[in-house]
C-alpha cells in the first residue's frame, strides 16, 4: 500500500542549530502514528512542516505521493488540531466547525449538515450556538478536533492536544481520540512527550531524540525491546546493567555481570565477545525469592525502601556492588517474602541488550 | 464617642484622600456647570444672577445654518480621518507585531512620534511641509494634520490587542483552507473589533475637538472649534455657551460608551 505520508531525508536547521536531521519516515494511511519525544527532540517541528508552516531546509514531504514541500498551509489537505485548540472566539462552535467548509465553497445546506453529523458524533449537537468561551476544556478539545476532521483532511495531525486536560479528563480523551480514529478511519499523526498517551493510542510510535527517529514501531515492540537506553528510559522504567560479552548462542547473548555469568536477550546486537554492553530489566520482571530457586539464575541482595502503590509495591533493592535494583512486586508476590534479606533474578528472555 | 473620634483618626489617610479626589472634582465640574447654567439665561449678557431661564438660546443654536454647516464639516473631516488613521494605524501595529521584520522598534518609535510632538509644532511644521508641497490648506490639508495626530493612538490601541491575540489563530485558518488575506478579515479584525471600536471613537473625538492643527492647515470653511473661537472673538453670548453644552454632552456620552464597550469586551 503506497503511504499517505512520506518524509525524504528532511533537515531543518534554526540557524546552525538542526532541529529535525535526516528524517526518513513513511506513515500508512488509516494509522494512528505518534512522534514521541522529549521537548526540543523535533517532533513539533515535524508537525509542522508536514502542516506547512515551517519549510524544510533541505529534502521533500509527500502526501499522497504528491510532493507538497513548499506548498503554503491552505493548499494542503491536512489539517491540525492545535495546542491550546485554537477556536476562533467570535464564531460560535458550529461556526467553527464549518469554518473550512466554508472556505472549501461547499452549498450552505451541505455545510449544515456535515456539521451537525461531526458534533453529533461528540455529543455536542446542542452547543452548536454557544461560543467557544461558553465550552468546558473537553468540550473546546472536541470542537477543535471535529472542525480539523470537517474540511476532511488526507491526514489529520494533533500536537499535543491533550496536555492542557487534567489527568482523568485525559485519560477519557485517549479512549474517545481512538475510537474516533478507528471510526473514521483516518490517518492520525499524533504528537506527545507523554509516554502513556502513545502506548495507549498508537499503532505505530517513533521515539524521537535531538532532530533523530531513535526507533520506530508498535508499542509493545517498544517497551519489550527498547533499541537504545534512551529508548528505554523514555518509556517505561527500567534497571540498566553494564556487563561484559562471553559469547553469543543464537538468540542469547551469554554477559558476565558482577562476577555472575547472566543470559540475555540478543535484541538484534551482535556485540564481539569481550566487548562491553548495557542490558535493561523491566522492574515488574525482577523476581524477588526467599531461598534459591533451583538452578535459575539469582543474586542475594537486602531491601532498601518499599514504596506502596495500590495495585503492586515498588521495592528498592541494594546489591552487592553498588548497583541498585528496582523491581515491582505484587501484593501475593510481596507476602511470599521473609525479612529483607532476599535473592534477585529474572528470566534471560526478559533481560534484553541495548546497542549502545 | 471614643471609637468614632479613633475610627476618624486611623482612617486619616483614607479621609485625606477622598476630600482631596472631591475637591478635584468640584474644581472640575463647577466651571462646566456656570458655563451651562449661563446657556439657559434669558439675557444676552453672562453674569449672574440668572434671574430667568429659557430655552431660547438652544433653539436658536439649533436653527443656526453656520453652526449646524461646522458641525457637519466637522464630523466629516473627523470620519475621514478615523478611516485613514484606522487603515495606516492597523498596518503598521501589524508590521511592529510580524516577526522578522527589520526595525521593528524604529517603526514603532516614529508611528508614535506624533504623540508626543507638542501640537502647535506639529501644526507649524505641517503648515510648511504642505507649502512645499503645494497642497492647499483646506479640508485635505486638515485630515492629513489630524490622522497624523490620530494614528499613534490607534496603532498603540491595535497593537495592545494584537499582542494578546494567541499565534495559533491565524495558523489554524490558514490551516483550514484560508490565504493570509482571507485569515486577516476573518480572524484577525473581528479579535481587533474591540481595539478598532475604541481607537475610532478616540480618532472621531480627536480630531472634532482639535482646534491648533485645524487653525493652521484649515481654509475659510470652519470647523466647530474655530466657529466657537471666531464667536468668543466677537463677544460672549449665551449662545456659545449652548453650543458649548451641546458639544460637552455629545462628546461625553459618545466618551462613556466607548469606554463601557471596550470594558465589556475585555471580559
Amino acid at each position: 500500500m503506497q503511504p499517505v505520508v512520506q518524509f525524504r531525508n528532511v533537515n531543518k536547521l534554526y540557524g546552525a542549530m538542526p532541529a529535525v536531521a535526516d528524517l526518513d519516515l513513511s506513515i500508512a494511511p488509516g494509522q494512528f502514528v505518534t512522534l514521541l519525544g522529549p521537548s526540543g527532540c523535533g517532533k513539533s517541528t515535524t508537525l509542522r512542516m508536514l502542516g506547512g508552516f515551517e519549510l524544510p531546509t533541505s529534502g521533500e514531504i509527500l502526501l499522497d505521493g504528491r510532493d507538497i514541500t513548499r506548498l503554503p498551509p491552505n493548499k494542503r489537505n491536512v489539517n491540525i488540531v492545535f495546542q491550546d485548540y485554537a477556536l476562533f472566539p467570535h464564531l460560535t462552535v458550529g461556526r467553527n466547525v464549518a469554518f473550512g467548509l466554508e472556505l472549501k465553497g461547499l452549498r450552505s445546506d451541505a455545510i449544515h449538515r456535515r456539521t451537525m453529523e461531526l458534533l453529533a458524533l461528540v455529543q455536542l449537537g446542542d452547543f452548536a450556538d454557544r461560543l467557544p468561551s461558553q465550552l468546558s476544556g473537553g468540550q473546546r478539545q472536541r470542537v477543535a478536533l471535529m472542525r480539523a476532521l470537517a474540511p476532511d483532511p488526507d491526514v489529520l495531525l494533533l500536537d499535543e492536544p491533550l496536555s492542557a486536560l487534567d489527568a482523568k479528563l485525559r485519560e477519557q480523551m485517549q479512549i474517545e481520540l481512538k475510537s474516533i480514529q478507528q471510526r473514521t478511519g483516518k490517518t492520525f499523526l499524533f504528537v506527545t512527550h507523554d509516554q502513556e498517551e502513545a502506548l495507549t493510542m498508537s499503532d505505530v510510535v517513533v521515539v524521537m531524540n535531538g532532530g533523530r527517529i531513535e526507533q520506530m514501531g508498535d508499542p509493545h515492540t517498544l517497551y519489550a525491546s527498547p533499541r537504545s537506553r534512551f529508548v528505554a528510559n523514555f518509556i517505561g522504567q527500567s534497571n540498566l546493567f553494564e556487563a561484559e560479552v562471553m559469547g553469543l548462542e543464537g538468540e542469547m547473548a551469554v554477559l558476565s555481570w558482577n562476577g555472575h555469568t547472566v543470559r540475555a536477550r540478543r535484541n538484534g546486537n551482535s556485540p564481539a565477545t569481550g566487548a562491553r554492553v548495557a542490558f535493561i530489566v523491566r522492574p515488574e520482571s525482577i523476581y524477588c525469592l526467599g531461598q534459591t530457586p533451583g538452578d535459575a539464575f539469582a543474586v542475594p541482595g537486602r531491601i532498601g525502601q518499599r514504596i506502596f502503590k495500590g495495585s503492586h509495591t515498588t521495592l528498592e533493592i541494594e546489591l552487592p556492588g553498588r548497583q541498585n535494583v528496582t523491581a515491582q512486586l505484587d501484593p501475593q508476590a510481596l507476602a511470599r517474602l521473609d525479612g529483607d534479606d532476599v535473592l534477585v533474578g529474572w528470566r534471560w528472555e526478559n533481560a534484553v541488550v541495548l546497542a549502545d | 464617642m471614643n471609637s468614632f473620634a479613633s475610627r476618624y483618626f486611623t482612617d486619616l489617610p483614607k479621609t485625606a484622600l477622598s476630600a482631596s479626589y472631591w475637591i478635584f472634582v468640584i474644581y472640575l465640574l463647577l466651571p462646566l456647570s456656570l458655563m451651562m447654567a449661563m446657556s439657559f439665561k434669558e439675557a444676552s449678557f453672562i453674569a449672574f444672577p440668572i434671574q430667568s431661564w429659557t430655552l431660547d438660546w438652544y433653539a436658536k443654536v439649533l436653527q443656526d445654518q453656520q453652526f449646524l454647516g461646522a458641525v457637519g464639516y466637522s464630523i466629516f473631516i473627523a470620519v475621514a480621518t478615523t478611516v485613514i488613521a484606522l487603515i495606516i494605524g492597523v498596518w503598521i501595529a501589524l508590521l511592529v507585531a510580524a516577526e522578522g521584520i527589520w526595525g521593528r522598534a524604529m517603526i514603532f518609535a516614529l508611528a508614535c512620534l506624533p504623540a508626543v510632538v507638542p501640537g502647535l509644532i506639529n501644526a507649524i511644521s505641517m503648515r510648511i511641509f504642505i507649502r512645499v508641497l503645494d497642497i492647499p490648506t483646506g479640508t485635505g490639508a486638515i485630515i492629513l494634520g489630524h490622522t497624523v495626530h490620530a494614528v499613534p493612538f490607534v496603532v498603540v490601541m491595535v497593537l495592545t490587542r494584537l499582542r494578546s491575540m494567541p499565534h495559533s489563530l491565524t495558523d489554524a485558518a490558514r490551516d483550514l483552507g484560508a490565504d493570509n488575506f482571507v485569515a486577516f478579515l476573518r480572524v484577525t479584525v473581528p479579535y481587533l473589533a474591540p481595539a478598532l471600536a475604541g481607537s475610532a471613537i478616540f480618532c472621531v473625538l480627536s480630531s472634532i475637538d482639535d482646534f491648533v492643527r485645524t487653525f493652521f492647515l484649515g481654509g475659510y470653511q470652519p470647523t466647530l472649534p474655530m466657529l466657537i473661537f471666531a464667536k468668543v472673538q466677537g463677544g460672549m453670548s449665551p449662545e456659545i455657551n449652548a453650543m458649548a453644552t451641546i458639544v460637552l454632552i455629545v462628546t461625553a456620552a459618545v466618551g462613556l460608551y466607548a469606554e463601557h464597550f471596550t470594558r465589556r469586551s475585555k471580559a
